[in-house]
């Protein structure tokens, strides 16, 4: 078992707070994301995971030891940098023994253990190359031989996809599941890039300005995320006001929605743009809402387009690539209630907007 | 691959022409017994070299004495660089340009103009006409030097190097020596090439704190020059090359790798 638990972690720069109160969990085997912008202080976080800075106020545990004042190297804790960062003075080989050259492992024990590993990773025959002949893939599943060759307990890893391209990606992120089903290995991943985060996280921990702001499943943080900043940093853009009576949401133009929520009062609606079905014939039935083409575009596996609803309401739909529709041309959209999700308290500017229709009514 | 070749061998042999020709007088000299006008070729003899086996001509022990004292110069100035060179190219701190200044203040002020004021301090602590005074003076302008190449090393070095290994369970000594010294070699080895020869080469410094009892190289060949006996005087000059080349040769390996004068960029 290896959990780490991660309390009232604080840490201020020249009494500008970096990272504030952070609670959190990652369970043995667990693989958890630590997920925000650049400056959220995610990267802050692992640093004082690693050891690299000490908290200002809190405590780091692993397996129920306090790792506070513990330096890193005795943590049991291997970090995987940003393009794997080998000795460039080591060979492939050199490079993933280092650590059991550390702990006085002797040569030919370490030599074997490291070709080990490095089948484990799919680099069979690469011990004797120079770390300048990998590629940026390749560098980086040394870099995890590396880490993993000393049984770490966690394993840190920073932005492990976002130096490589889209095949590469989805070959590492493979791999790195594959290997923590053979090592059991628990993991703590920093990452900016929301995809990146939800192929291969089982949970997800989203960062904003030093405060942790949801932890859940990908899944969850997608379909129901704690509020509009989230919702927009997992990629959501549909966003409206309406005034909600229980499961019945009123839109700023007057038409109602039915959501499986129960809400009250004043709320901002949101639904994800692959959600929203387009149809070219007019349905019956609730959540209908008639709709004009003004935007529409190709992306491959998908056809992005923006819909101006009679009440003017812009909408994205991210709908087949099959589905043949041209810009002017009168939809209807159906909004199904299970994918119809809202944040209490809307913003300033909304309620602004909002207010005319409703007193109008 | 053929007409490129003819033009890049007759280029290195200009090169090795422009710099080597002017040692040719002092190399044939060396083993001249007199060479004057008239005469083409002088007449050969093996005499300077012996002489400089000898012990009355107290070259063995001026080259001994200078070596000792660049060797320590270069062994102290790194203690001090190091971490000093470190400080100043990873860390940001105020008023760190003023202290890269400062750092060169040594360089720029004339040692003329400080002189007495050291010798006047030395003499006082007993360590006038010691090798430690010679190698304390020697470090005045080592210290700088190693100290900026260093820094501007470490410039360049990524630090995050130090922080995989330390999470791969290497203790912060075994980070010096298994990461940190091998990644920066080739700097090390372009600063330690510095300071070797500035305290080699240094005459005036050691000439007054020396106070004739301290008799370096530069010291024998001066002495030398004074008694008008060119051909010893063009032994002792080729002899005092050599140290210089062959660190020169040593340092130009680490040099030739890869990660090599990552950190000269900025010098």
């Amino acid at each position: 078992m290896s959990q780490l638990v991660l309390q009232h972690l604080t840490k201020r720069f020249q009494g500008i707070v970096a990272v504030q109160d952070l609670w959190l969990t990652v369970e043995t085997g667990e693989i958890v994301s630590l997920l925000g912008p650049s400056g959220c202080g995610k990267s802050t976080t692992l640093q004082m995971v690693a050891g690299v800075l000490a908290p200002d106020v809190g405590t780091i545990e692993l397996d129920g030891r306090l790792l506070n004042r513990v330096p890193p190297e005795k943590r049991d804790i291997a970090l995987v940098l940003q393009r794997g960062l080998l000795f460039p003075h080591l060979s492939v080989g050199e490079n993933v023994a280092f650590g059991l050259k550390m702990r006085g492992v002797n040569r030919v024990e370490r030599e074997r253990q490291a070709i080990a590993m490095l089948r484990h990773v799919q680099l069979d025959g690469f011990a004797q190359r120079h770390p300048s002949d990998c590629r940026g893939g390749q560098a980086q599943r040394v870099a995890l031989a590396r880490s993993l060759v000393i049984h770490p307990k966690l394993l840190l890893l920073d932005e492990p996809l976002s130096a490589l391209d889209a095949n590469l990606r989805e070959e590492m992120q493979e791999l790195i599941l594959r290997l923590r089903t053979q090592t059991g290995v628990t993991m703590l991943v920093v990452t900016h890039d929301q995809t990146e985060a939800v192929v291969m996280s089982d949970r997800i921990a989203v960062m904003f300005d030093g405060c942790l702001r949801q932890v859940d499943t990908p899944e969850q943080l997608y379909r129901q995320p704690c509020d509009e900043a989230i919702a927009r940093f997992m990629g959501g853009v549909n966003f409206f006001p309406a005034i909600a009576q229980g499961k019945n949401w009123r839109m700023a133009d007057g038409s109602t929605l039915r959501s499986q929520f129960p809400a009250e009062g004043m709320i901002q609606a949101t639904i994800r743009p692959e959600q929203i079905q387009v149809l070219t014939t007019a349905p019956t039935g609730r959540n209908v809402l008639p709709a004009t083409i003004v935007a529409n575009r190709f992306v491959g596996t998908q056809r992005r387009l923006i819909l101006a609803t009679a009440g003017d309401q812009m909408l994205q739909a991210w709908v087949s690539p099959t589905l043949e529709v041209a810009i002017g041309q009168s939809v209807w959209a159906y909004l199904p209630p299970e994918a119809l999700w809202c944040f209490s308290g809307a913003i300033a500017p909304v309620e602004s907007s909002l207010s005319q229709p409703v007193t109008g009514n | 691959m053929g007409k490129h070749g003819f033009l890049r061998n007759g280029l290195i042999l200009l090169v090795i022409a422009v710099f080597f020709l002017p040692f040719l007088p002092l190399l044939i000299w060396s083993v001249a017994q007199g060479w004057f006008f008239p005469q083409l070729l002088p007449e050969w003899t093996a005499q300077h070299w012996q002489q400089l086996g000898s012990s009355t001509s107290r070259v063995g022990e001026g080259l001994m004495q200078s070596l000792a004292i660049a060797l320590t110069t270069t062994g102290l100035s790194l203690l001090v660089g190091l971490p000093a060179g470190r400080a100043l190219g990873v860390m940001d701190f105020p008023g760190k340009a003023v202290l890269k200044l400062v750092l060169l203040m040594p360089i720029i002020v004339s040692p003329l103009a400080t002189l007495m004021g050291i010798q006047f301090i030395l003499i006082r602590l007993g360590l006038s006409g010691t090798l430690l005074g010679v190698v304390l003076v020697h470090l005045m302008p080592t210290i700088p030097y190693m100290t900026l190449v260093l820094s501007s090393v470490f410039a360049n070095f990524d630090v995050q190097y130090e922080t995989q290994a330390r999470s791969l369970g290497a203790s912060p000594l075994q980070v010096l020596w298994q990461v940190t010294l091998p990644l920066i070699a080739p700097g090390v080895m372009v600063g330690a090439l510095f300071a070797f020869l500035i305290s080699w080469n240094e005459f005036l410094l050691t000439f007054f704190v020396g106070s004739g009892q301290v008799f370096t190289l530069p010291m024998v060949l001066f002495t030398l020059l004074q008694g008008g006996n060119n051909g010893l005087v063009a032994a002792v000059a080729i002899t005092s090359i050599v140290p210089g080349l062959v660190f020169l040769l040593i340092a130009s390996r680490s040099l030739q790798t890869s990660t090599a004068l990552g950190g000269l960029g900025n010098v």
